[in-house]
């Protein structure tokens, strides 16, 4: 699965019991591609000592401040596993 | 399982304490906990991603008591405990590897 910019995404609501590197702030909330950044291996899988880690592309992604924080007109922008995102 | 340390738009905590003379420890041993990280990772006794993890599984109540180098040390204490290179019970932060820290 590649996803082209501009994509409508949803980082997926699950809270994995080890490390991941979706913050709390975005679990749950619709964004959108801006571009693919990359191969990289799965921090979860690094963390459970699980080798080799998968490895996924890396997307990032931008949300509006005001559907995190309640205000603000600029996005934020996190970096994001393909595992993490489900198509919105 | 969301941990302490995903505080992500939460405020309360108040100003970052940023010390005056523009160098990156407050203590000397915050430098050797860095450097002893640093050693330990070259060596391949753990990963990156293991050592976020051990900082994260500190319990809440102990994370949010302990200073940025203060939780490196718990994670550190924490993964040589893990792999047995370290005996017993892994000690209060800052208290096991590091007896004389508070002389800085």
């Amino acid at each position: 699965m590649t996803l082209r910019p501009g994509t409508r995404v949803r980082a997926r609501l699950a809270d994995p019991d080890h490390h991941t590197r979706v913050p709390g702030y975005v679990r749950g909330q619709t964004g959108e591609v801006v571009e693919a950044a990359g191969q990289w291996p799965l921090p979860d899988d690094g963390a459970r000592g699980i080798t080799p880690a998968r490895v996924e592309t890396v997307y990032s992604v931008r949300f509006p401040a005001a559907a995190l924080w309640g205000s603000g007109t600029h996005w934020v922008i996190v970096d994001l596993w393909e595992s993490y995102l489900e198509e919105a | 399982m969301s941990r302490a340390h995903d505080i992500g738009g939460q405020t309360g905590f108040g100003p970052v304490p940023l010390g005056e003379d523009g160098l990156p420890f407050e203590h000397d041993w915050e430098a050797r906990v860095y450097a002893l990280n640093g050693v330990l990772r070259a060596r391949g006794l753990y990963s990156g991603d293991e050592f976020r993890d051990a900082i994260e599984r500190i319990p809440p109540q102990e994370y949010l008591g302990l200073s940025y180098y203060e939780r490196w040390l718990r994670a550190i204490e924490t993964l040589l405990a893990d792999r047995a290179l370290l005996a017993g019970e892994a000690p209060p932060a800052g208290q096991g590897l590091l007896p004389d820290r508070e002389g800085g």
